[in-house]
């Protein structure tokens, strides 16, 4: 996919979304009218309304320039693709993203230091990190850490 | 009243006081330094400290707190490009580039500087001119502060970013992030979609450190797993040049630190605005004076002398209208309000009358938690440069680990930590697709003001539409704004077409 592709996917999904927030989303959880000052609708669909128009007008420019180039210079018509850097990875995204969101629920369910010394190692791995004794290391240490601080130092409950 | 003056800056002097402006200082700078831990947390905190402080050593603690966290932000900026406070965010733009070429620990010296610069700038002008700076701030109405806020939206949006359209995007995604909990006048839930956590509001915590510090820090990791470790490795050169701030490279930044702590004392004595904004509008005017502009964003000097002069200036004018209206200019000036009224003070202009020892004690301690922030930083600049050549696989699963415990320490919420999750899924892909999500969280900051402001005015004005037109500062904003905003679209349109 090129980057021209890209950015017109994005905007385009960028004005569906702004146009169904204005026009399911932000009427159905909005309060009524309170009879005096503005509606509370009013910022919510103001800055949705910026957010779709400015949207549109990207995609009015993509075209415009398109059709330009497409006119002087045919051989430039592909714009470049995107640099491995730029593109998403998803599935890195989800390697630490799902041990983080699965960590509070471990907590409550095995306890602050299991859970957490396990994250640790889960992520330490995920990191690179080889050497096991390291591993155990940091996580002991920082889990240990954390608890004492958060129990002893500043009495918050744990999660 | 010279008798009076002298006595306080004396009681600032003792000892005791001393070490807990020192304690604050440190604890500051490492609370700062954390992503998910700032300075307004760290004051709450350690409120309940200063109980068995003296007033004098209680106050000058937690200004010392604040003082620190404020530099403090700016390390894991420049080393890790994941700030540990958003008004640091700016910092980073010129501050990791110098890291990556080996000049990490230089960025970090002008950052200390123009921190102790700013801080000194607007500590002088807070003993000087408090009450005539106040009154200025008393003539900012609602129909002012709203046309100001969208002007600052507007020059924000530009900021760090190759396109100002998806910068005003990011902006109003922002504020309409910031509309969700409970609607200012109807005092109903808005936007919560059903669910109890939401009608409180949304935080600042989970969105500054998911976006700011967890998606950086996925990021990274993306680079240095899949790229391979050279490409994030962060030396440090031990070339003096590389190292050390000339006088002649300092000598060059003085009248954009000068500029700079002017900036960030307008906007901190203004209440509501906040460093966030001081820092970025420092910088950007920064960049516009500069001769070569485009080499901002690259490692330049100045930029990161603007942002950290600004965002340091906020902490001593933000007491401005706190001791002279007894209105908190900020967060943690307004955190400050409970520790003066748990020593049986309540600030405001009678305070000058009733205790004006204290008072002046209060701006000794300020003139010392700056000399102190100059030596903690100073010392401990070769510490943090040597925590962070740890190896990836020990120093990123730290942070990881440590945001998700920092998320959940704002308000003991599981539900912050989720809120945290998904920003930082929503800034790894404004990341990649170049919507800069510093301008949502400058969105997301304003937005209550910027409501409440324009519901004050319409409310006030009794629905009248040409209220606006009876406040020319207003006026001449809103022309300002509307200029900024077309001459850049046109531009935007006008780049596009002739590439």
């Amino acid at each position: 996919m090129t980057i021209r592709q890209r950015d017109n996917l994005i905007y385009g999904g960028i004005a569906l979304g702004g146009a169904a927030f204005l026009l399911w989303i932000i009427p159905a959880f909005s309060p009524p009218h309170p009879g005096y000052g503005v509606s509370a609708a009013l910022l919510p669909n103001v800055t949705v309304g910026i957010i779709l128009v400015l949207s549109v007008l990207a995609l009015i420019r993509n075209f415009l320039s398109y059709i330009l180039v497409k006119r002087k210079k045919p051989e430039d018509v592909r714009a470049a693709v995107a640099s491995q850097a730029e593109k998403v990875h998803l599935w890195h995204l989800a390697r630490f993203m799902i041990p983080c969101v699965l960590l509070m629920p471990a907590m409550k369910w095995a306890g602050f230091i299991p859970a957490g010394f396990v994250f640790m190692l889960v992520i330490q791995y995920f990191c690179g990190q080889r050497k096991p004794v390291s591993a155990v290391l940091v996580a002991v240490g920082l889990v240990g850490f954390l608890y004492a601080a958060m129990r002893y130092g500043l009495g918050v409950p744990l999660p | 009243m010279l008798e009076v003056i002298i006595a306080g800056f004396i009681d600032s002097l003792h000892p005791l006081n001393l070490l807990f402006v020192l304690i604050g200082v440190i604890a500051g700078v490492i609370a700062g330094a954390i992503p998910g831990i700032n300075g307004p947390m760290a004051i709450a905190l350690c409120i309940p400290l200063s109980y068995y402080m003296s007033p004098v050593a209680a106050i000058g603690f937690l200004v010392g707190l604040n003082k620190g966290a404020f530099f403090g932000g700016s390390i894991s900026g420049v080393l890790l490009n994941a700030p540990g406070t958003p008004e640091a965010a700016a910092t980073t733009w010129d501050g990791y580039p110098l890291a990556r070429e080996g000049k990490g620990e230089k960025a970090l010296r002008m950052a200390l500087y123009a921190s102790v610069s700013g801080d000194a700038f607007s500590t002088v002008v807070l003993i000087l001119v408090a009450a005539p700076l106040a009154t200025v701030a008393l003539y900012m109405g609602p129909p002012e502060i709203f046309a100001l806020i969208c002007l600052a939206m507007t020059i924000i949006a530009g900021l760090g970013t190759q396109s100002i359209l998806r910068g005003l995007i990011a902006a109003a995604f922002g504020v309409l992030v910031g509309t969700v909990g409970m609607e200012p006048v109807s005092a109903l839930p808005r936007l919560t979609f059903h669910l109890y956590q939401l009608e409180r509001g949304i935080s600042l915590v989970p969105i500054g450190i998911g976006m700011l510090a967890f998606s950086e820090i996925i990021i990274q990791l993306e680079r240095h797993i899949k790229l391979g470790s050279a490409e994030c490795a962060l030396s440090f050169s031990s070339k003096p040049e590389d190292r050390f701030i000339s006088w002649t490279e300092f000598r060059g930044c003085i009248k954009t630190l000068l500029r700079a702590s002017i900036a960030g004392t307008v906007v901190g004595a203004l209440p509501g605005l906040g460093a966030p904004v001081a820092s970025f509008f420092a910088y950007d005017q920064e960049k516009k004076r500069s001769k070569n502009p485009e080499a901002f964003g690259k490692g330049k000097l100045e930029g990161i002398a603007a942002s950290e002069a600004a965002n340091s200036a906020v902490v001593g004018a933000s007491l401005i209208p706190l001791f002279t209206l007894g209105i908190p200019g900020n967060v943690a000036a307004a955190l400050l309000i409970g520790a003066f009224v748990i020593h049986g003070m309540i600030p405001g202009p009678l305070m000058f009358e009733q205790n004006a020892q204290f008072i002046y004690a209060i701006y000794g301690s300020l003139i010392i938690a700056n000399i102190f922030l100059l030596g903690v930083g100073r010392i401990g600049l070769k510490s943090f440069c040597k925590v962070v050549q740890a190896p990836a696989a020990i120093l990123y699963p730290i942070i990881i680990f440590t945001c998700i415990i920092g998320s959940y320490l704002a308000e003991y919420s599981v539900f912050d930590v989720k809120l945290m999750l998904f920003f930082a899924f929503i800034a790894y892909f404004m990341k990649k697709f170049d919507f800069n999500h510093i301008c949502f969280i400058i969105g997301f900051i304003l937005a209550p003001i910027w409501e409440t402001s324009l519901q004050q005015v319409i409310i006030s004005s009794q629905n009248n539409p040409y209220m606006f037109f009876s406040r020319p500062v207003a006026i001449i904003l809103m022309v300002i704004t509307f200029y900024v905003v077309i001459k850049s679209i046109r531009g935007s349109f006008k780049k596009a077409l002739k590439a």
